[in-house]
């Protein structure tokens, strides 16, 4: 049984491991015993919030940032409380760089909270790989110690695996001097892109972007609004893909001729993703990767209205050159010479660019991660690749399922992870409720 | 509230999940065995398979069979799709909204109660796939049989 669970290990201290920590400390079990461990020297960073630019704003609002799924304007305010937001300025897009620091300053007053109880536990070092024991796991550590509990929550966010081929990952190791007026390729045209993008201006780069996706969709620029009001019994679930396509796009046109905007019709839908997502059947959500999940991201993730605005500038300018297509060739000379076929035309066309950058999106098949604690758990088969190979095999309660379909009651996960059963679970909207949910889930 | 098509609905696809999987039936005989119209029930089956949830086949050996498992397709789906909205009166609904013409919406508590009513709804037909749904009528009868003793 969970339930007498006292003792819990969170395998990875970025964001996801930081909130789900918080939760967990919200219980008033005086034996509860939480060990946060985290490769980086500062938690609450992880990939997503370690960009030290301030043009690097968060996608989401600070009113849907809090780290608190039952107390949404403790981000708010937070900011208010510091002077980095004022009341009659909503909404408000903060760099990352502040919002790592909330979650930092919220993990300190935790710790200095439970510095007497001793619940809570930091660890700055690299997890290695979790062993279920006779009572519990065991988390191995880079530095050859180990560290034992009931339990352990496998919250390592997005995979940093390196990028593929020529292409370099922005700000990575890789990433070196490079002439301003030189031409680059950017792999991607999605919200990865327009930082990529960002950091370039940032740097003073001067010469072109050639941005290259199947589709060459640009994201949306968020707008004030309200979501429209939807309940679970309005929506219909476990049809295939087209009938439900069909349904969102003739519910898009109503609202539109009763003057409501796209994006409130998109939002509106957001508390019930989850939910549609896991009533479909398995051709629905395969056909919803490969062919539905471009449009709807560039709607649904959208960008900061002041970011769009550089971006679409930039894009008319001739800077940033958005191309529909497939790279089909890349030859290394002094830069690349790379051939893309254009998705409508078919017709080859050649770049020559200094450096290729791999902004092609965070999802890539979990079974060949670059995270050892994860891959570990694969090729021991104590876990399983998700049915679409996004994420790992998860039961609704966040269990890991192991290779041969068995739930494990002692190794669970949260977070992107999780994304081949809970669908959207990227940004912290959503993983705070999930996080909220399993913290009930584990302690009552 | 359930129509007379969302309960025809139901009915031929809890005669399809009584069949051996991937076995097709004839409309006739879903229709004659379940006392549908039989051009009401040939609309209705159309309407299933736009939403995936039966397939079809012409010819001489063609019928319908369910495309997916009895267990993973849920009444809450079907009702859905052809019903529209769960509501238990049509001014409780958010996308097929109806005004009465006898009331204010935003001060009828009536409405307000219905709201709430749908929800209940969706969660009961929402847990319940077809094959529970099959099961369950041998499984009550012990028990109808019981209350009238």
């Amino acid at each position: 049984m969970t339930g007498r669970a006292n003792s819990i290990i969170i395998v990875g201290g970025g964001a996801s491991g930081v909130v789900l920590a918080a939760h967990l400390l919200k219980s008033s079990n005086p034996d509860l015993r939480i060990t946060l461990i985290e490769k980086r020297p500062h938690f609450g960073q992880g990939i997503a919030y370690s960009t030290l630019l301030s043009a690097h704003v968060l996608n989401v609002s600070a009113a849907g940032m809090s780290a608190y799924a039952d107390d949404p304007a403790n981000f708010w305010r937070w900011l208010l409380e510091r002077g980095l937001a004022s009341q009659d300025q909503a909404p408000v897009y903060a760099p990352r760089s502040v919002y790592a620091r909330y979650l930092g300053e919220l993990l300190d007053d935790l710790e200095t909270r439970e510095q007497q109880t001793g619940r809570l536990r930091l660890i700055r070092e690299e997890s290695l790989s979790i062993t279920p024991t006779a009572s519990g796991v065991e988390v191995a550590l880079a530095n050859g110690t180990s560290v034992v509990a009931h339990l352990a929550v496998l919250a390592t966010g997005h995979d940093e695996e390196p990028a593929q081929g020529h292409a370099v990952r922005m700000g990575s190791e890789a990433d070196t001097a490079l002439d301003p007026d030189r031409s680059v390729m950017v792999l991607g045209t999605g919200l990865s892109m327009v930082d990529a993008f960002l950091a370039l201006e940032q740097r003073g780069h001067r010469g072109d972007i050639i941005a290259v996706s199947r589709r060459g969709l640009l994201p949306s620029p968020h707008r004030k609004g309200n979501p429209i009001k939807l309940d679970v019994a309005d929506i219909p679930l476990g049809t295939q893909l087209s009938y439900f396509v069909g349904w969102f796009r003739d519910l898009i046109k109503e609202n539109q001729k009763a003057g409501i905007d796209w994006r409130d019709v998109v939002d509106g839908l957001r508390p019930f993703n989850q939910k549609i997502w896991q009533n479909w059947p398995a051709s629905a959500k395969r056909r919803f990767v490969e062919h539905t999940k471009a449009w709807w991201d560039i709607h649904r993730h959208r960008m900061a209205p002041e970011v769009y605005a550089r971006v679409t500038e930039a894009v008319q300018s001739g800077r940033i050159r958005l191309v529909a297509g497939r790279v089909v060739d890349i030859a290394k000379g002094g830069e690349f010479t790379i051939q893309v076929q254009s998705r409508h035309t078919q017709r080859l066309e050649t770049f020559e660019v200094a450096r290729i950058y791999d902004c092609s999106g965070i999802v890539r098949d979990i079974s060949t991660s670059s995270n050892s604690v994860v891959r570990s758990l694969v090729d021991r088969g104590l876990a399983r690749p998700d049915p679409l190979r996004i994420g790992l095999d998860v039961s609704a309660k966040c269990e890991i399922i192991a290779g041969d379909g068995t739930v494990s009651a002692k190794i669970l996960a949260v977070g992107p992870l999780t994304r081949g059963t809970f669908f959207e679970i990227d940004a912290i909207p959503d993983i705070r409720v999930q996080c909220a949910r399993l913290s009930k889930q584990l302690l009552g | 509230m359930l129509t007379k098509k969302g309960k025809y609905g139901l009915k031929a696809l809890v005669h399809l999940a009584r069949l051996p999987a991937g076995q097709l039936a004839f409309v006739n005989d879903i229709a004659t065995g379940n006392n549908i119209p039989k051009k009401f029930l040939d609309a209705i089956l159309g309407e299933l398979r736009n939403a995936g949830f039966v397939q079809s086949r012409k010819g001489k050996d063609g019928g319908y069979r369910l495309a997916r498992p009895a267990d993973e397709i849920k009444v809450g789906h079907v009702v859905r799709v052809l019903d529209g909205p769960l509501a238990p009166i049509p001014c409780a609904s958010r996308t097929q909204y109806q005004r009465c013409e006898d009331c204010n919406e935003a001060t009828c508590q009536v409405r307000h109660l219905m709201l709430e009513v749908r929800q209940a709804i969706a969660e009961v037909l929402d847990q319940r796939s077809l094959a529970e749904m099959r099961d369950m009528a041998t499984d009550d009868l012990p028990v109808a049989i019981k209350v009238q003793a």
